[in-house]
């Protein structure tokens, strides 16, 4: 392509978003008149997703969800790691100051982030990103191993990185004290599929992990509390 | 309206199966297509806020905007996850644009306004975003109320990230190529609307595409 199609092709693929951004406001207002004076008002969402970056998966359509129901965190394969404050903040806030009654990690099949993890490449400066599921896999390495197939193999990496995942986020400051005193959020993990644009419950127990994590990673109290 | 679900959780599994009947009536390829895999032209950095769902807002379809939300779409120079998200988009998807999108009535932009205690992890997140408010004290002074000053600080944090952003090694190298460009944008909440945003020192135009 010439210089000068390139910048006719970006400037129609930008004008593209804002054309549909007005149609969508204008939907909006006439379905619902109120619709965006209820908004300004606040949010309220019962919800906090954290959830993959990939662009196939945005998580209020797959969930038939609208604007100012679930609050969103997305990254690299959905990782949720102890030393990441952009996360942390996110769940902080979601927790202690929205009260969200529902946490869910979701992951998905055909999960690039996760397969580039499992490429023996030196990736730059994604390799401690990705380091990360290359120690979920360490972590299950008896299960993984006996599975031959790599398809499988890697669809079940998908899963236990979404487990760990959720375990992550259970072992918080902010959901396990928020869980001792409200008895919410409830953590679940999920993973999506492409083949049929489902959402796969991933059973997790959340009471029995939280039981389970507690045993070393309790911190339902708070060292600075009324000092 | 009625409802028929008052789980939550049932009520976002039952979503998730009319998207999944409808998209394949619509199109019967469509989940075929998407596994395929994904070529997205945008990277998306916004708000985590519950109110400015990207894909929706913007009308598009799944498997056009990649993206990274945070809380106040802040963009730190030693954020990994951040960083790894731009690096993934830009070196190995090729996206052409980044859109970085603050937002109206943003609660993290509200906080920025004060020092109000949030606990450590937030006052520690949000502190390049005060940062701007010691910085730019004049000028919001001068603004009538709280929600103005709340939007410009929204302002002046997008293009703080876009900042932090040009100085990603893989955005350096895409921008230097012309593949890639840097828009900062405000969504307004009562609106419904997105507005581009222009540099302010009056250099460069980051919200419009501009050939030339």
């Amino acid at each position: 392509m010439a210089t000068d199609e390139i910048s006719k092709y970006l400037q129609q693929s930008h004008d593209r978003i804002f054309e549909n951004n007005r149609k969508w406001a204008e939907e909006q207002k006439t379905k619902n008149p109120e619709f965006f004076e209820q908004l300004k008002a606040g949010q309220a969402p019962e919800y906090l997703w954290i959830g993959c970056s990939d662009s196939r998966i945005p998580a209020e359509a797959i969930t038939g969800l609208g604007a100012g129901e679930m609050f969103i965190h997305r990254n690299i394969a959905n990782l949720v790691c102890s030393t990441d404050l952009n996360v942390g903040s996110v769940i902080n806030y979601a927790v202690r100051h929205l009260h969200v009654k529902h946490i869910v990690v979701c992951g998905h099949y055909g999960c690039g982030g996760v397969k580039a993890a499992m490429t023996p490449k030196d990736m730059g400066l994604l390799n401690p990103w990705l380091r990360n599921i290359r120690d979920v896999y360490r972590l299950h390495e008896t299960e993984l191993d006996t599975i031959t197939c790599e398809d499988e193999k890697y669809n079940r990496l998908v899963e236990l990185n979404v487990i760990e995942q959720a375990r992550n986020v259970i072992k918080s400051a902010a959901v396990q004290q928020s869980y001792a005193k409200n008895k919410y959020p409830i953590v679940h993990g999920w993973a999506f599929g492409f083949k049929d644009g489902l959402l796969k419950d991933l059973e997790i127990d959340f009471e029995g992990q939280l039981k389970s994590i507690q045993k070393i990673y309790n911190l339902t109290t708070d060292m600075l509390e009324g000092s | 309206m009625s409802i028929a679900i008052t789980d939550p959780i049932d009520r976002i599994v039952a979503g998730n199966a009319i998207y999944a009947r409808q998209t394949s009536e619509t199109d019967p390829n469509a989940f075929a297509e998407l596994e395929r895999g994904q070529s997205p032209e945008i990277l998306w950095i916004g708000c985590a806020d519950s109110r400015v769902p990207e894909t929706t807002v913007c009308n598009c379809a799944p498997g056009e905007l990649f993206v990274h939300r945070n809380i106040a779409n802040t963009v730190h120079g030693n954020d990994i996850s951040a960083a790894s998200v731009v690096e993934y988009a830009v070196a190995h998807l090729k996206v052409r644009k980044i859109v970085v999108c603050g937002h109206t009535r943003c609660g993290g932009a509200n906080a920025a306004l004060t020092d109000l205690d949030l606990g450590t992890t937030l006052n520690t997140w949000l502190h390049p975003v005060r940062e701007l408010r010691r910085k730019h004290r004049a000028e919001l002074e001068r603004l009538p109320n709280d929600d103005a000053r709340a939007v410009r600080v929204a302002e002046l944090n997008v293009h703080q990230s876009i900042d932090v952003l040009k100085q990603h090694p893989a955005v350096m190298k895409a921008v230097s190529e012309h593949s890639l460009s840097l828009h900062g944008m405000i969504y307004d909440i009562g609106a419904g609307k997105l507005w581009l945003l222009k540099e302010s020192r009056g250099k460069k135009d980051y919200g419009l595409w501009t050939p030339k």
